[in-house]
């Protein structure tokens, strides 16, 4: 066993141990942060087998944003200190369910690779690019269009209508602002006259 | 909708930009001493021989943190089959610093000028029972008292310096027109040959020397010398056959001298003596004592000596 | 080129890479503090530290020095209702991403720990995963302020990572590389109408503000220090955090100033090389001009981001948040349309 496949396996049995505390842990924050270090362990394996892009991708997405959302949407709800009951009355089926989606992974895997050697050359970016740039040019458009067009749709969702409720900043104070604004300039207007007979008595 | 960066951005960079290049105003204290105003109330002084044991500035105090402790003194009348006379004797003056809120009125409410403000603001103690400065220290402090800032251009002088000078001037009138019945009365006095007996001294320069040596301050020296004056006085005064009365030197009514004395007061700018001794602060610097201590010792002994070059050009006439 | 920490040896290599990189890191937070202590004295009219010093040496130097042995001596407290394991390594997972950046960025001609074929991927990559040990302090100190701070640090991290990371991109494409040592040798070579030559912060001044501001936001300095509001909420994810812990994380915050900024040279002020167009000797000369401009320009780049702490007023969170999504993204956007626009455009 050389170097390399020390390494490779250490990951592996570091994400796949993190990855059973994702399941087992009593608390949702710790199982959140188990998912960092599967998800860790996972970037470290692609990049042990040359896949350097896709490792930093890996971490820049999964780690950066994804557990990050997971976390940030788990302490804005709830996520209480200290362990508590998971009433799960799935479990039975989840565990079922994950199971089997191992084996079937695991036979088509087997069978369809069977024990061909791994070529771990690096990746270059510049090939990559060219990859997904130039051969594969219009699939990736299609793919960015879509995206755009659901962060459009996401985007009008959250939009509030007109007199639909103020948003907390710019509703009512403005508003108000804009009310006490008007009468002012309305006294302003009739100041003139009052100030004259406040000279003229001030005169003699 | 946001409002767009304006100007204000650069101009507020731009202010700190100013700032960070012109010098701090920072005063690095206990290496370099604050150069505070002399009206500073850092510390609450006790010029013991003004006191009267009046008590006022320890009613007045908000916070009763001054304490007098007095007896009765009874003085012997100073003629015979005068009436004696009694006197308080201040026994214990003591300020507790740890009360004290700096707050000025016993300062203002004092009638002889006995309580004064110092800038000295360097007395934290370990205990706090070592912030109660008795008699000695209080008086001690006396030294470190900075002279009255001099008056704004157009300011009306203060009421007991105009009593002061209009007095002056009277005195010279005064002395002039006693020197011409002076000698007149000389002239009467050769002609009946008899020679008029000198007039005592109100101001007894050699109690006065001798206390300045002992380490004594100046105006500790210059009270206990008119004392040792006015006891001489009353034992010359109980003599028979002397002439000269004690009130004579009360306002130069009769004898040449006191006129001199009087226009010497009058016009003080005859010789202009040094204010500030150098010698003195750089030794007391050197000492280790702190700047504005030294400063107002330096001051003290200019005065002392301004005095002594008086007295002795007094000495010459 | 290799770098010159490259030895025969794989592990005395290793070694000596780390221990390099983990005293450049220490050094440099001590220096950029005090320089920030003092600048930022001298801005508010003062002087700044004054007393400790190393020997005969005053004005403060020591005083991060003797910062560090007072955290040192400091009692860890680790409150009785916190989630002890993630409060205890909560400072540790905010740190090591800073160090992590560190490994990529070039100082001068074979002056760099590793040069990547994708260290600007790796470095944003690494920046965006400090946040998690900012959520794990706040969670784990089981209180409300610390939850708050940690809840809108990473609000904060999500909406500035964007703007961040397109303002690399537009870097990158302009460079047509996402290494970083590359990105400094091709930006020596452009020359602005076949004349004037510039760095990638002339035509990118846009990216190069954005860049900044959002580097800014990330590490939660002031003017955007909202998730450390001491008069809101108290500390943040620091309220409940002592001693060593908490100077790890004082230590993140500068070492992410020194890193950051260093990124910004790189990208945008032309690396290691003293004026556009420079040309440096080789060697070990070149090695040496090289990292005194890189580490001189980092230096006063961190000196602008005490300038604006100095300066501006804390912003609000809503204002914090409006001011990512409506103003810095849409302009880093459009830049990038620009940008491979002229780039196809011209030739």
């Amino acid at each position: 066993m050389s170097v390399p496949d020390l390494f490779m396996l250490g990951a592996l049995v570091l994400g796949g141990a993190a990855a059973l505390l994702v399941v087992t842990a009593r608390n949702v924050v710790h199982a959140a942060l188990y998912l960092v270090v599967a998800l860790v362990a996972v970037a470290a394996a692609f990049l042990w087998m040359g896949a350097e892009f896709l490792a930093w991708a890996q971490v820049l997405v999964y780690v950066g944003a994804v557990v990050v959302l997971i976390l940030f949407g788990l302490m804005l709800t709830r996520a209480p200190i200290g362990p508590m009951a998971q009433h799960n009355e799935n479990r039975k089926f989840a565990v079922a369910v994950s199971v089997g989606l191992f084996a079937l992974l695991m036979t088509l895997i087997v069978t369809t690779v069977g024990d061909a050697t791994l070529d771990v050359t690096p990746v270059r970016v510049a090939d990559l690019g060219e990859v997904l740039y130039v051969q594969w040019a219009f699939p990736f458009m299609v793919l960015g269009f879509l995206l755009t067009v659901a962060l459009i749709g996401a985007l009008v969702l959250a939009r509030r209508e007109e007199g639909e409720g103020p948003l907390p900043d710019e509703g009512p104070d403005d508003a108000r602002d804009e009310r006490e604004r008007a009468p002012a300039s309305s006294d302003v207007t009739s100041a003139p006259g009052s100030g004259d007979a406040g000279q003229q008595i001030g005169a003699p | 909708m946001p409002t767009a960066p304006k100007i204000g951005l650069l101009k507020g960079l731009g202010l700190t930009l100013k700032t960070a290049l012109t010098p701090a105003t920072t005063q690095q204290y206990p290496h370099v001493k604050p150069d505070l105003p002399p009206r500073t109330r850092g510390v609450i002084a006790l010029m013991e021989e003004n006191c009267t044991v009046c008590f006022q500035c320890a009613r007045e105090c908000p916070d009763w943190c001054i304490y007098i402790d007095s007896h009765k003194l009874t003085v012997p009348p100073k003629e015979p089959g005068g009436r004696s006379r009694t006197r308080n004797q201040l026994d214990r003056f003591a300020i507790d610093f740890a009360l004290c809120m700096y707050c000025g009125i016993c300062v203002e409410v004092c009638p002889f000028d006995a309580l004064f403000w110092s800038p000295e603001f360097e007395y934290s103690e370990h205990r706090i029972a070592d912030l109660t400065h008795e008699m000695d220290q209080l008086r001690e402090w006396m030294d470190t008292v900075p002279p009255p800032p001099p008056l704004e251009v157009g300011a009306a002088m203060p009421k007991e310096v105009q009593d002061g000078q209009r007095a002056a001037a009277k005195a010279v009138e005064e002395a002039a027109e006693a020197a011409r019945a002076a000698a007149e009365a000389a002239a009467q006095a050769e002609a009946a040959a008899q020679p008029a007996a000198e007039p005592a001294p109100d101001f007894d320069q050699e109690t006065y020397d001798r206390l300045l040596a002992e380490g004594k301050s100046e105006r500790v020296a210059k009270a206990k010398a008119k004392k040792a004056a006015a006891k001489q006085r009353s034992a010359a005064g109980g003599q028979p056959g002397g002439s000269a009365s004690p009130q004579a030197d009360d306002g130069g009514s009769g004898s040449p001298q006191a006129g001199a004395q009087a226009a010497a007061a009058a016009e003080p700018a005859a010789e202009p003596a040094p204010e500030f001794d150098q010698e003195t602060y750089d030794r007391l610097l050197a000492e280790g004592k702190s700047e504005r201590v030294a400063a107002a010792k330096a001051k003290a002994a200019a005065a002392k000596r301004r005095r002594q070059a008086s007295e002795g050009s007094e000495g010459d006439q | 080129m290799e770098s010159i920490l490259t030895f025969d040896s794989l592990l005395f290599t290793v070694v000596v890479k780390v221990l390099v990189i983990v005293a450049f890191f220490l050094v440099a937070a001590l220096v950029v503090g005090y320089l920030e202590h003092k600048v930022m004295g001298h801005m508010q009219d003062r002087t700044g530290p004054m007393e400790a010093g190393l020997g005969p040496v005053k004005h403060g130097v020591g005083q991060l020095v003797a910062d560090g042995a007072k955290f040192i001596q400091k009692e860890d407290i680790i409150p009785r209702s916190a989630d002890r394991w993630v409060f205890a390594i909560a400072p540790g997972v905010a740190l090591v991403p800073t160090l992590m950046i560190l490994v990529v960025i070039p100082f001068g001609p074979g002056v760099w720990a590793e040069n990547l074929d994708l260290g600007l991927f790796f470095a944003l990559a690494a920046s965006g995963v400090t946040v998690i040990g900012v959520l794990m302090a706040g969670w784990a100190s089981a209180n409300k302020f610390s939850l708050m701070g940690a809840i809108r640090d990473a609000a904060q991290l999500i909406a500035y990572e964007l703007p961040l990371v397109l303002a690399g991109a537009a870097v990158a494409l302009q460079a047509g590389t996402l290494s970083l040592v590359e990105i400094v040798e091709r930006q020596n070579e452009l020359v602005l109408f076949d004349t004037i030559p510039v760095w990638y912060g002339v035509p990118q001044v846009i990216g190069f503000g954005l860049f900044f501001v959002a580097a800014m936001a990330e590490l939660n300095r002031p003017p955007f220090d909202m998730p450390i509001a001491d008069s809101e909420i108290i500390a943040g994810h620091m309220t409940e955090y002592t001693g060593l812990r908490y100077a790890f994380f004082m230590l993140s915050e500068y070492a992410g100033m020194v890193v950051l900024s260093a990124l910004a040279v790189v990208l945008f002020l032309g690396g290691w090389y003293p004026w556009p167009g420079a040309d440096l000797p080789d060697g070990a000369w070149g090695a040496v001009i090289g990292t005194v401009t890189t580490i001189a320009k980092t230096v006063i780049l961190a000196m602008v981001m005490t300038w604006a702490r100095a300066t501006f007023p804390r912003l609000r969170e809503d204002q914090l948040q409006r001011m990512a999504w409506t103003i810095l993204i849409p302009l880093a956007l459009a830049q990038i349309v620009v940008i491979a626009i002229v780039i196809v455009v011209l030739p």
